[in-house]
């Protein structure tokens, strides 16, 4: 078989040229001028095989064989790649229990059946309720007893704190749009239409800075039970601009006393009778 | 070949000091020292001995009340003592847990990227080395949910294989196989001890007796006995018997297979000496060392 060399009427890539893009030495922009031609010319397709080593040849094969042997992505994960999330990331949010779609689906029900109660009954019970979602999110998302691999998070060198960060603001994301959705459904209360953001902020911080001594589901709890408390000793300084600006300071300060304590979750604590759920399996 | 599994003037790769641990008013270890270095070593005990939660502390997952470890030179009472450590160890868990949604090749995927392998060619070579390693080649593409028992445990060792650890701590690493799997696991453990540092939990005492070079024996959360499996087993010399009735004053007894019951613990006069079994030494051991009905069982705390 007859191979091009580069004339003067029709232009290929010079034998040196391509000797070096086959040993990988070409540097770039030559190398992508020279793969944008071998995309378009069989002849020099044809003298790049006769310069290509076995090796080289049987690398790219297993780069092939590699590609194709990768687990094709979930939708979950797909739809995370598909907003440049890294793929590393992706794989490590998939995990989580609270963004499977059967727990998005139970969030989502729940908010449209307390928005239309909320309809009868005032707006009074969304703000009640809506803060709690995301905190439940949470609290499925990192822990003994609730994270299966738990114990092998724990000990990897990934940051344990960052992976349940990595968790807690893509949970909390998700909930809160799933929330604003819902709050347009509210009877026409203005900005107090929003109150549930800055105490979803609170509950969770403060059941994450309560985790690692109590468990994320004692935690929970007691934060949930802070907060009916709270609600119904004062819902009704809640939901003003002063009762909106105290939750804000709150978040901050307990925000930033969680930044200092993130070494608290690097290692699991015997806890005596602790609570915990049946496992995602 | 992972060189450097050891700290290298010392030859010593974990070394703990009374190490102490309660879980409120138990007390699951009190006051453990214990060294060890490269090669296979075996943790032995009866239930409740204070195996699991001696690894746990090993492995970084729990911090002691009190006591010092240091694992390759770093100190784990530290933060970035912990972190050295973590890139270099692989652990297998008693109760390994899975994120069952995901098939065998993505939960080993995702293990890889938590042991901060972020460069998807090379850490999906990675995952396919250690899947082969355990014999779920065939299974790569199989969800977790869909496999045995015997398999998820073998899919969890996959994981504490990954990046090529220098210290592996293994809980009950042969729960759930076949003898069969047992056997190529025995292989894989006896290959990987080749350099590194493995520490074995089991009850199954021929393990230890094929596998490991030394051998910690449990009880009580104390170290019992430490050396090898040939000083365990010789621990009954003289102590194992065999006879046609069972013997109420024998520490153990069990009818055979032959019809003639075995005994271990002060033989009378005349009586029909057998060889001892690591086993029976164990036995003889923890009879010694307090007095249980004491044969290897199943989980521990």
């Amino acid at each position: 078989m007859t191979t091009p060399e580069p004339t003067a009427r029709a232009w290929h890539v010079p034998g040196e040229d391509l000797a070096r893009y086959a040993a990988r030495t070409l540097a770039a922009p030559a190398s992508w001028s020279v793969e944008a031609h071998l995309n378009a010319c069989a002849g020099c397709r044809t003298r790049l095989t006769a310069l290509a080593g076995p090796a080289l040849v049987e690398e790219g094969w297993a780069r092939v064989d590699a590609e194709l042997d990768a687990p094709v992505p979930g939708p979950f994960e797909r739809l995370l790649l598909g907003a440049r999330v890294p793929d590393h990331t992706a794989r490590l949010l998939a995990a989580t229990p609270a963004l499977r779609l059967s727990w998005l689906g139970a969030v989502a029900l729940t908010l449209a059946m307390t928005a239309v109660t909320a309809n009868l009954a005032g707006p009074l019970v969304f703000l009640a309720v809506a803060p709690l979602l995301p905190l439940a999110g949470v609290a499925a998302s990192f822990g003994p007893g609730i994270d299966p691999t738990h114990e092998i998070t724990v000990v990897a060198p990934f940051h344990a704190f960052r992976l349940l960060m990595l968790r807690c603001v893509v949970v909390l994301s998700a909930n809160t749009v799933l929330c604003a959705g819902a709050s347009l459904a509210l009877p026409d209360v203005g900005a107090r239409a929003a109150g549930w953001f800055l105490p979803s902020l609170v509950l969770t911080v403060v059941a994450l800075l309560l985790s690692p001594r109590l468990g994320s589901v004692a935690a929970v709890s007691a934060v949930g039970a802070g907060w009916a408390a709270l609600f119904a000793g004062a819902a009704g300084a809640l939901f003003t601009a002063g009762g909106q600006a105290a939750l804000a300071g709150a978040v901050v300060l307990s925000a930033a006393v969680l930044a200092r304590r993130t070494s608290a979750f690097d290692i699991t604590r015997p806890l005596s009778g602790t609570i915990t759920i049946r496992r995602f399996r | 070949m992972t060189v450097d599994a050891v700290t290298p003037d010392t030859g010593v790769a974990v070394r703990a000091t009374g190490l102490t641990l309660r879980y409120g008013r138990t007390t699951a270890l009190d006051g453990v020292s214990l060294t060890f270095g490269t090669g296979v070593t075996g943790l032995l005990g009866p239930n409740g001995a204070g195996k699991t939660t001696l690894l746990r502390i090993l492995a970084t997952a729990l911090s002691p009340d009190a006591g010092q470890l240091t694992v390759f030179g770093h100190d784990l009472r530290t933060g970035p003592g912990r972190l050295a450590v973590r890139r270099r160890l692989g652990y297998l868990p008693q109760d390994p847990g899975f994120h069952s949604g995901f098939t065998v090749f993505e939960f080993v995927d995702y293990v890889a990227i938590l042991k901060e392998l972020d460069r998807r060619r090379e850490r999906h070579t990675e995952v396919r080395r250690v899947v082969a390693a355990v014999g779920l080649d065939g299974q790569r593409h199989t969800r977790i949910r869909a496999l045995s028992g015997g398999m998820r445990q073998r899919v969890a060792l996959a994981a504490a294989l990954v990046g090529d650890p220098a210290l592996l701590i293994l809980d009950e690493p042969t729960v759930g196989l076949d003898p069969e799997q047992r056997m190529r696991f025995r292989e894989l453990f006896a290959e990987l001890g080749d350099g590194r540092t493995v520490l074995l939990s089991t009850h199954q005492t021929e393990d230890v007796m094929s596998l490991c070079r030394e051998v910690v024996v449990v009880d009580h959360g104390a170290v019992r006995f430490t050396g090898s499996p040939a000083d365990l087993t010789a621990l009954a010399d003289g102590r194992v018997w065999t006879s046609a009735r069972r013997e109420p004053a024998a520490l153990a007894s069990w009818r055979t297979g032959t019809g003639l019951y075995r005994h271990v613990g002060d033989p009378p006069p005349g009586a029909e000496l057998l060889a001892p079994t690591i086993e029976d030494g164990y036995l003889t051991l923890v009879d010694l060392a307090g007095g249980h009905d004491a044969r290897p069982q199943g989980g521990d705390r």
